[in-house]
C-alpha cells in the first residue's frame, strides 16, 4: 500500500489543482472535474485489495479536508470525499467508512460554520448528508496505528499553493488591538505627566515602561508584510507584461504605500472572509477620514514566487547568505525561532 | 489470577493526539475519550436509525431556510448519481464477511449506541531465522465494557495447551490438558510483582498493578499504536498493540455475544512428522538414537513404531516430550 500512495496522492493533487483553478466550490463542478477525468476508474485496478485501497484514498482525502489547506481546498477534499465514497461499488454493505478523529473535529464544525455564514449550501449539504448516510466513523485517530518506525521517514511535503494563506499577523494586530494599545499610551502619558508635573525632582522624566511610537511601527510593519504577500503574486502574474502595464502597477503601488503612511493611526490590512478568499483577495484600507475602498485582484497564476526565484538567481554562501536572509524584518516574521525548532524537533524522543 | 500494570500517566488528556506521527499517540482515558465524543455529537448522529432521505431535505430545508425549488436542484446536484461516469457496469463485488452487518434477535444483547470499540492486535512469536516480512497476529475487536481478562480468554496460544514433561517412559499417560497456575500479566512492558520491585531498585518511576478481571477497558488509559506486553505461562510473552478506538458504528456487528470479535487471524505452517510427512507432529524426542536429526518431530503413530516394540516396552535411549504444533487453532 505504501508503494500506491505516492501515486494516489499526485493522482488527488491533480484533481485538487483543477479544482482550484476553476475559483470555485460548486459541487457541480467538482463533479465535472470527477467525470471528465473519469476518477471512478481508479478502483478498477485492483479488485482483491480494494478494501486497502479505499482506505488509502478516503486516508489522502481526509488530510486535504482539515486545515493548514485553504477553504477551496478543503471543499475540494470533502467532495473527494463524498465522491469516494459513493463511487465506491460496495461501500453500502462493507465496513468502509471515513474515520474522523476527536482531535479534529473543531476544525470540522469550524468549517461547517465558515460554509454556512458563507451561504455555501452545497458543502453544508453535502457535510450533513455524510453525516446522516453514517459515512462517519467516530475514532480517536486518523489512522490505524501499527507502531511502524521503520517506515519511509521522509514527510510528505505539503502542496505549497493549497495551503491557507498565512494571516496571522494581520488577524493579531487588527483596529481593536491597535486602539486600545493607544488609548493605554494615552492614558500613560497623562499619568506620566501628572506625577512629574507634581513631584520637584527631574530624575524620573526619563522613566519610560513603554515604547514611544510602539504603535505606528506595529501598523506599518503589518502593512509591510501584508503588501510583501500581495506584492508576491502581483509581481508573479505580471511577470510578463509589458512596461505600459508593469509601470501602471508601479504607480499604483507606490500611490498605495503613499496613502498607507499618510493613513497614521489605523490603517488596516483585512483579510477576506476564509469562504471567499479563493475568489479575490479585496485589500481595505481605513482610516480615520477616508472610507475603505476595495481592489479586485486578478486571478493567481502559477508562477515561482519572488523568494524562489531571488534564491535561485543570487547565491549567497555560507555566513553572509544566512545574515542576508536573517536581516530582513519580513523574513523574521514568518521564519521561526531557531532554538524553538530545535526544541519541538528534541520532544519528539520517547520518554519512559 | 494476577495482576495486570499500568505506569501512572503524567497528564492525559483525552483528546488524543499523536506522540510520533504516524507511529503512535500520546496516553488517553478510553472512558473520558468516548464521553468527549458523546459531549459533541447529537444523540442521532452516532445512533444505529438512519434517517430517511425526504425526513433529512425537509429538515435541512426548514434549518437554512431554503425554498422548495433551490432545494430540488440541491438534491440533484449533490446525488451520487451526479458522479457517474458511464453506465452501471460494474456488479458490486459482495465478500462474504459473516459478521457484517450483524444485527441479534433480541435487544438486550445489542451492543448499546455510544459504545466504544477497541481494536486489539496480539502478535505471536515467530522464527527469526523464517521471517518473511509478516508477523503473525490475531485482530480482536472488545467493547468498553469488556475487561482484560475476556481479552486474556480470546487470546488462542498454543503455549496454553502445552504440558511440559518427560513422557518417554510412559507415553499413554500424557494429560490432554494441564491447568497451569502460573500467572499471567498485561504491562506497558514492565509488570508483575517481581518487575515492580526491580523497578523500584533501579529509580524507574513508580508502576500500578490491579486485577484482569477488575479492569474494563473504559477505565484504561492507554497509548494507541504503541506496544504492550500480555505475558503467560511464566515465560511466553506476546506484544500487544491497540490499533483503534472509536464509537461503534450502524455497520459493526451488534451482537454483543459475539464480541470478543476475531477479525483476523494468520495461519501458522503446521510442522509435520519427519518420517511420514503425512501427520501433524505430536512428539519431540533429543537425544534420540533412532531419529535423523536431534530434535526431531514424530507423529504419534511413527514414534510409537520407531520407539517401541509391539508390547509398549521402550527401545533404546531417548528423551521424548509432547509436541502442541503452531497450526493448532487454525
Amino acid at each position: 500500500m505504501d508503494f500506491s500512495r505516492k501515486h494516489v496522492r499526485s493522482d488527488c493533487e491533480a484533481l485538487l489543482r483543477r479544482f482550484q483553478k476553476t475559483q470555485s466550490v460548486r459541487f457541480e463542478v467538482f463533479s465535472n472535474i470527477w467525470k471528465e477525468m473519469k476518477f471512478a476508474q481508479i478502483f478498477s485496478g485492483n479488485p482483491n485489495n480494494n478494501k486497502e485501497f479505499y482506505h488509502l484514498i478516503l486516508d489522502i482525502a481526509y488530510c486535504y479536508f482539515l486545515p493548514p489547506f485553504s477553504f477551496q481546498i478543503r471543499v475540494g477534499g470533502l467532495y473527494l470525499l463524498y465522491s469516494t465514497y459513493h463511487s465506491h461499488p460496495a461501500s453500502t454493505s462493507e465496513q468502509l467508512q471515513i474515520r474522523v478523529a476527536l482531535k479534529d473535529w473543531e476544525d470540522v464544525k469550524n468549517f461547517e460554520k465558515d460554509a454556512m455564514d458563507a451561504q455555501h449550501l452545497d458543502v453544508v449539504y453535502i457535510l450533513k448528508r455524510l453525516m446522516i448516510c453514517k459515512a462517519l466513523q467516530f475514532t480517536a485517530m486518523p489512522t490505524l496505528l501499527l507502531y511502524r518506525t521503520k517506515r519511509n521517514k521522509q514527510k510528505p511535503m505539503l502542496c505549497e499553493q493549497f495551503i491557507e494563506r498565512a494571516s496571522r499577523p494581520q488577524e493579531l494586530v487588527n483596529t481593536q488591538l491597535l486602539e486600545e494599545m493607544s488609548n493605554i499610551g494615552e492614558l500613560y502619558k497623562n499619568m506620566k505627566t501628572s506625577i512629574i508635573s507634581q513631584t520637584t525632582t527631574q530624575e524620573n522624566a526619563f522613566v519610560n515602561l513603554i515604547r514611544k511610537e510602539i504603535v505606528p511601527q506595529l501598523c506599518t510593519t503589518v502593512l509591510e508584510f501584508y503588501n510583501w504577500q500581495q506584492g508576491r503574486d502581483i509581481i508573479d502574474e505580471h511577470k510578463n507584461s509589458h512596461e505600459r502595464t508593469s509601470s501602471q502597477q508601479e504607480h499604483s503601488k507606490r500611490a498605495e504605500l503613499l496613502a498607507s503612511i499618510k493613513s497614521k493611526a489605523y490603517g488596516e490590512a483585512s483579510e477576506a472572509s476564509k469562504s471567499r478568499r479563493h475568489r479575490q483577495a479585496e485589500r481595505s484600507f481605513s482610516n480615520e477620514e477616508d472610507g475603505s475602498f476595495l481592489k479586485s485582484r486578478h486571478s493567481r497564476l502559477m508562477k515561482p514566487s519572488l523568494r524562489n526565484r531571488t534564491n535561485k538567481q543570487i547565491h549567497m554562501t555560507g555566513d553572509l547568505g544566512k545574515e542576508a536572509i536573517r536581516a530582513t524584518l519580513i523574513s523574521q516574521l514568518v521564519t521561526m525561532d531557531p532554538a524553538l525548532e530545535e526544541k519541538t524537533k528534541n520532544q519528539r524522543r520517547f520518554k519512559f | 489470577m494476577a495482576a495486570p500494570e499500568r505506569p501512572e500517566a503524567a497528564s492525559s488528556s483525552s483528546i488524543p493526539d499523536y506522540e510520533c506521527v504516524n507511529v503512535n499517540s500520546k496516553a488517553f482515558h478510553i472512558g473520558s475519550f468516548r464521553d468527549e465524543w458523546l459531549k459533541r455529537l447529537q444523540p442521532e448522529d452516532f445512533s444505529f436509525q438512519q434517517l430517511d432521505q425526504d425526513a433529512f431535505d425537509a429538515k435541512f430545508a426548514a434549518e437554512m431556510g431554503v425554498r422548495e425549488e433551490t432545494m430540488a436542484e440541491l438534491r440533484a446536484v449533490c446525488s451520487a448519481d451526479s458522479l457517474r461516469c458511464h453506465p452501471e457496469d460494474q456488479e458490486p463485488d459482495k465478500e462474504d464477511r459473516q459478521t457484517v452487518g450483524m444485527v441479534p434477535e433480541t435487544k438486550a444483547d445489542m451492543l448499546p449506541e455510544g459504545e466504544v470499540i477497541v481494536t486489539v492486535n496480539i502478535y505471536f512469536p515467530t522464527n527469526l531465522g523464517k521471517f518473511n516480512g509478516v508477523r503473525p497476529r490475531m485482530t480482536l475487536l472488545l467493547t468498553g465494557s469488556h475487561t482484560l481478562a475476556d481479552l486474556r480468554d480470546a487470546i488462542c496460544c498454543v503455549s496454553d495447551l502445552q504440558v511440559c514433561g518427560e513422557f518417554s517412559s510412559t507415553p499413554d499417560m500424557v494429560p490432554d490438558f494441564i491447568s497451569k497456575f502460573l500467572p499471567s500479566f498485561m504491562s506497558l512492558l514492565l509488570g508483575s510483582s517481581t518487575t515492580i520491585e526491580w523497578a523500584k531498585s533501579h529509580n524507574y518511576p513508580s508502576f500500578s498493578q490491579a486485577k484482569m478481571e477488575d479492569t474494563r477497558f473504559v477505565d484504561l488509559t492507554v497509548k494507541l499504536g504503541f506496544p504492550y506486553l500480555y505475558c503467560h505461562q511464566g515465560d511466553c510473552e506476546h506484544p500487544v498493540i491497540i490499533t483503534d478506538v472509536r464509537l461503534v458504528h450502524k455497520s459493526d456487528c451488534l451482537d454483543k455475544r459475539l464480541y470478543p470479535l476475531l477479525t483476523h487471524k494468520n495461519r501458522s505452517l503446521s510442522q509435520k512428522c519427519a518420517v511420514c510427512h503425512v501427520f501433524i507432529g505430536r512428539w519431540y524426542t533429543t537425544q534420540d538414537q533412532f531419529a535423523p536429526s536431534d530434535p526431531c518431530l514424530f507423529c504419534d503413530k511413527c514414534f510409537r513404531m520407531l520407539h517401541y516394540d509391539k508390547d509398549g516396552k521402550k527401545l533404546g535411549e531417548f528423551l521424548a516430550y509432547p509436541y502442541v504444533d503452531r497450526g493448532a487453532f487454525n
